[in-house]
């Protein structure tokens, strides 16, 4: 009875962490190679989704610098993950100074995370004062600085050329671990009195300002444990796909990203899984339905493009008719329970919606 | 160092994301959005031009036409199905919006057409030069800084004699006052995005004729450009705009020639770094300017 | 000629009207009183179109203008003076006055009204190709009053169009509002400075959040002491 109790107020977070769980079982008893690669990178995106929304969710800013810190988290996670020969091996030109670098693997996560949160902090103070309108061109502005970086620093990143050889460290339990772990720590974010005050300040600056909330601090601490998150998850899934280049944590993962959140409901935790399941779901419908096209040649030039164009209708579909999303800003119950709407929702008063 | 080429040269290059900016501008000094799909705009100039060489026994001239309202016709389009359903819900709302109508009309073109560059005919003259002062300055450049001299001069008649070009400046200044005056709001912005799809079309013809060839992400590259552009000149002002032109194409080629070998290819990472810096310290853009007089065209 | 009945209105979850019932006659000066936060800008709001009203109606010369754009009343005949002015800062007073005729383009009229404005307004004349932006606070006020008067507005709705000026400049604004309801124009005016507000209009309604808490002519009002309650601090006169 008391056990029952102390659990209700994470009904939220456990029913979501039921519903990985459960996936997570069906397909390790199913066995299909193919199968468990989509679910762990699923796994993986769904963290980059949880830590987009943590900070666009309690906000209310868009951040196009998310998948930017992943890249930071991913390349950083690297030089300390893989053996100084390994490392030799596919970037003769590496720095010196980083060769001999060689931490197991969770630190080595853990770093790539610190490092995004870091950067992210210097870079974001000042930012945060900004107007919300510039402060989503600033984000941008920062996502192709990221992108420039990485794509010339050949001496960090390899450059444009391929960074082979990483180890296959996330399997489908790692990336079950770390979503899981995320989705507690996202949610208890949002109930906590930081992510409270930020919505407070979302949704009113002047009177959140007014029974002094900082808005500026709140915000900066979302801005570094969203990078964070970013970071660690840019770690996993260099470590699933063993081997990136620049161009993977550019505009079309982050388009991908933001879909996932926007159409399962960027107000709450349950619209980014629920996104991404979604999503994840959608594309391998369609890239299915690609590769068979292409297979039957039925398309001179090839058939690419088409999940890309579907994803992007239905994105544009969800923002004219339904911009909370999916889960309209509420979170999953277990079981449903009825309560007043005005209680219940997380949207904001007047954004998107 | 400064020669006379070198000079045509950024001149050129200044009249070409002169006009870039401009597009990107006039619908964001109305509707406060940064259209990320208006480098795709760049884009379908390059394939329409493709096509119709390859289908039409057309002149150049008249190719150059069709693009020119081809993209026009595209940028409406995008305004009327995917904009104007969300203008009124929020700026967060068109800016997903924009970056989704982006990625749909990118992978339009790699589906449709092909993943791969596609050739684009170029006139004759784009590949003649001509010699003033002793140096060979190529037509291409001469024909963009005419190009652009015409189109403010027109753009100038546009905005500040008809009625409708005074009400596209008020709007810029106050939307909702313009709206309450009877002027209707779907045609102000109907206007401003045909405006900003004729900038691009030209755009795209000049930028095409630089690398004769054609690929869905050819419209990146301009679209950073013409963002930079906005911000450096204020991203209220058409004059900002054409100034910023000019100031980006002038400092990209110094740093082009300043910068050691090493830095060289950050170039870009700087200027977007200016950006930030720029929007941190003077939001309103470098240029000085009266609130009243400079404010728009 | 304008009949507002039992109006709600909000901001989201704030309530700004809670049942707000007025009209103004054909050729009527009736004014809108209350202190900051009244619910006066958001009536004049509900009635231009800018906000709409969740309950109750407004209608105007017969047909109902709930729901319908901001243009569209504008088309109707009915011109808001927003508080703050709202002139154009970029366009010179020439332009400005031009997109004031936005809906009466028609060259007889759009010259009969620019010279009624000149006449009213001398000092726009002078300043014809200036830009907004570089006018005067009182100069701008005049400005707006004009670009207003460009449409032949059937209806002409003022907030609070003293605001911020000097009070010679009151004094010559309402000296204007006098003249313009003695030319014959049907004028909504919404305005914290109650006496010189009533010494020239026929009738008023006193607003208190978002209730209207009396009305009556002007005579009736000033012998009315609570407004003194209200005002108590606000002027720094006391009647009595």
């Amino acid at each position: 009875m008391k056990l029952a109790a102390r659990l209700k107020p994470f009904n939220t977070p456990l029913t979501l962490v039921a519903a990985v769980l459960a996936i997570a079982l069906l397909t390790q008893l199913l066995d299909i190679s193919l199968l468990t690669r989509i679910v762990t990178v699923m796994f993986v995106s769904l963290m980059l989704v949880l830590g987009l929304q943590l900070y666009m969710g309690n906000s209310g800013i868009l951040n196009f610098a998310h998948i930017g810190f992943m890249g930071i988290g991913a390349y950083t996670a690297v030089i300390f993950s893989m053996t100084p020969e390994a490392k030799l091996l596919t970037n003769s030109d590496l720095y010196p100074f980083l060769v001999p670098l060689h931490l197991p693997f969770l630190p080595s996560l853990l770093i790539g995370g610190l490092v995004a949160a870091a950067l992210a902090s210097i870079v974001s103070y000042p930012l945060m004062r900004l107007s919300d309108a510039a402060a989503v061109i600033t984000s941008f502005a920062l996502l192709v600085i990221i992108h420039v970086v990485l794509l010339h620093w050949d001496r960090v990143s390899n450059g444009p050329r391929t960074l082979f050889g990483v180890d296959n460290y996330t399997t489908l339990w790692v990336s079950v671990a770390f979503a899981v772990i995320t989705i507690f720590a996202v949610y208890l974010f949002k109930e906590s009195s930081i992510g409270l005050r930020l919505r407070a300040s979302r949704d009113d600056r002047y009177a959140a300002a007014s029974i002094g909330i900082n808005m500026v601090v709140m915000r900066w601490l979302a801005f570094m444990t969203s990078a964070f998150i970013a970071g660690v998850g840019g770690g996993l899934w260099a470590h699933f796909i063993t081997s990136f280049k620049p161009y993977a944590f550019y505009l079309s993962e982050t388009f991908v990203v933001l879909a996932m959140l926007v159409i399962g409901g960027p107000y709450s935790v349950s619209g980014a899984v629920v996104g991404t399941l979604v999503v994840t779901a959608a594309r391998e419908v369609l890239r299915g339905i690609e590769n068979q096209v292409n297979i039957l040649q039925l398309f001179p030039e090839g058939f690419f493009g088409f999940t890309e164009v579907v994803l992007s209708i239905v994105l544009i579909l969800i923002l004219v008719y339904r911009p909370t999303g999916i889960m309209g800003g509420r979170e999953l119950h277990w079981p449903r329970r009825r309560q007043a709407r005005s209680a219940e929702t997380n949207q904001p008063e007047n954004n998107i919606s | 160092m400064i020669t006379l080429e070198f000079i045509i040269n950024i001149l050129s290059l200044g009249s070409l994301y002169a006009m870039l900016a401009l597009g990107l501008v006039i619908v964001y000094g109305i509707l406060r959005l940064v259209n990320f799909a208006y480098g795709e705009l760049i884009m379908v100039g390059g394939y329409t031009m493709y096509l119709v060489t390859l289908y039409t026994p057309l002149p150049w001239l008249a190719v150059a036409i069709v693009a020119v309202l081809a993209v026009m016709l595209t940028s409406l389009f995008t305004e009327l199905v995917a904009f104007r359903p969300v203008r009124e819900k929020s700026l967060t709302a068109m800016l997903i919006t924009s970056f989704a109508v982006s990625t749909l009309l990118q992978n339009g073109a790699l589906l449709i057409i092909s993943p791969r560059a596609r050739a684009v005919t170029l006139p004759q003259i784009f590949q003649t030069s001509v010699m003033i002062a002793g140096t060979s300055v190529p037509w291409r450049n001469i024909l963009t800084i005419l190009t652009c001299i015409l189109t403010l001069a027109l753009l100038t008649l546009l905005l500040r004699r008809t009625v409708l070009g005074i009400a596209l400046r008020a709007a810029a200044d106050n939307f909702k006052m313009t709206r309450m005056l009877g002027v209707p709001a779907n045609t102000v912005i109907s206007t401003a995005f045909a405006i900003s799809g004729i900038m691009a079309g030209i755009v795209s013809i000049f930028w095409i004729g630089r690398s004769a060839s054609v690929t869905p992400t050819i419209g990146m590259p301009p679209l950073l450009v013409a963002f930079v552009a906005t911000v450096i000149g204020g991203m209220n002002s058409l004059t900002g705009a054409v100034v910023g032109g000019f100031v980006y194409a002038i400092t990209i080629s110094l740093l082009g020639v300043i910068l050691p070998p090493g830095m060289v290819e950050f170039r870009e990472a700087f200027m977007f770094a200016f950006v930030i810096i720029v929007l941190l310290f003077r939001p309103e853009g470098l240029i000085r300017s009266k609130t009243s007089v400079e404010r728009v065209g | 000629m304008l009949e507002l009945n039992e109006v709600h209105a909000r901001y989201e979850a704030i309530i700004a009207l809670r049942g707000v019932s007025i009209n103004v006659g054909q050729g009527e000066l009736v004014a809108l009183l209350g202190v900051n936060g009244a619910g006066k800008s958001t009536t004049l709001g509900c009635i231009a179109g800018i906000l709409r009203p969740w309950q109750g109606g407004v209608t105007f010369e017969g047909g109902s203008i709930v729901g319908k754009s901001p243009e569209q009343i504008a088309r109707l005949g009915i011109s808001l003076v927003p508080e703050g002015r709202d002139i154009f800062p970029s366009l010179t007073v020439e332009e400005n006055l031009r997109l004031g005729a936005f809906t009466r383009r028609e060259k007889t009229e759009y010259r009969r009204n620019l010279d009624e404005v000149y006449d009213l307004f001398p000092v726009l004349k002078e300043r014809l190709q200036q830009p907004g932006g570089t006018l005067s606070g009182g100069e701008q006020q005049q400005l707006a009053i004009a670009r207003a008067l460009m449409s032949s507005p059937r209806l002409l709705m003022l907030d609070e169009p003293s605001l911020g000026l000097a009070p010679a400049l009151v004094d010559q604004i309402f000296e204007l509002i006098a003249r313009l309801h003695q030319r014959g124009v049907t004028i909504l005016l919404v305005e914290q400075n109650v006496h010189r507000c009533l010494e020239i209009v026929d009738r008023a309604y006193l607003m208190n959040t978002g209730l209207i808490e009396s009305k009556g002519t002007a005579q009736q009002l000033r012998e009315n002491t609570d407004i003194e309650g209200i005002y108590l601090g606000m002027q720094g006169q006391t009647k009595k």
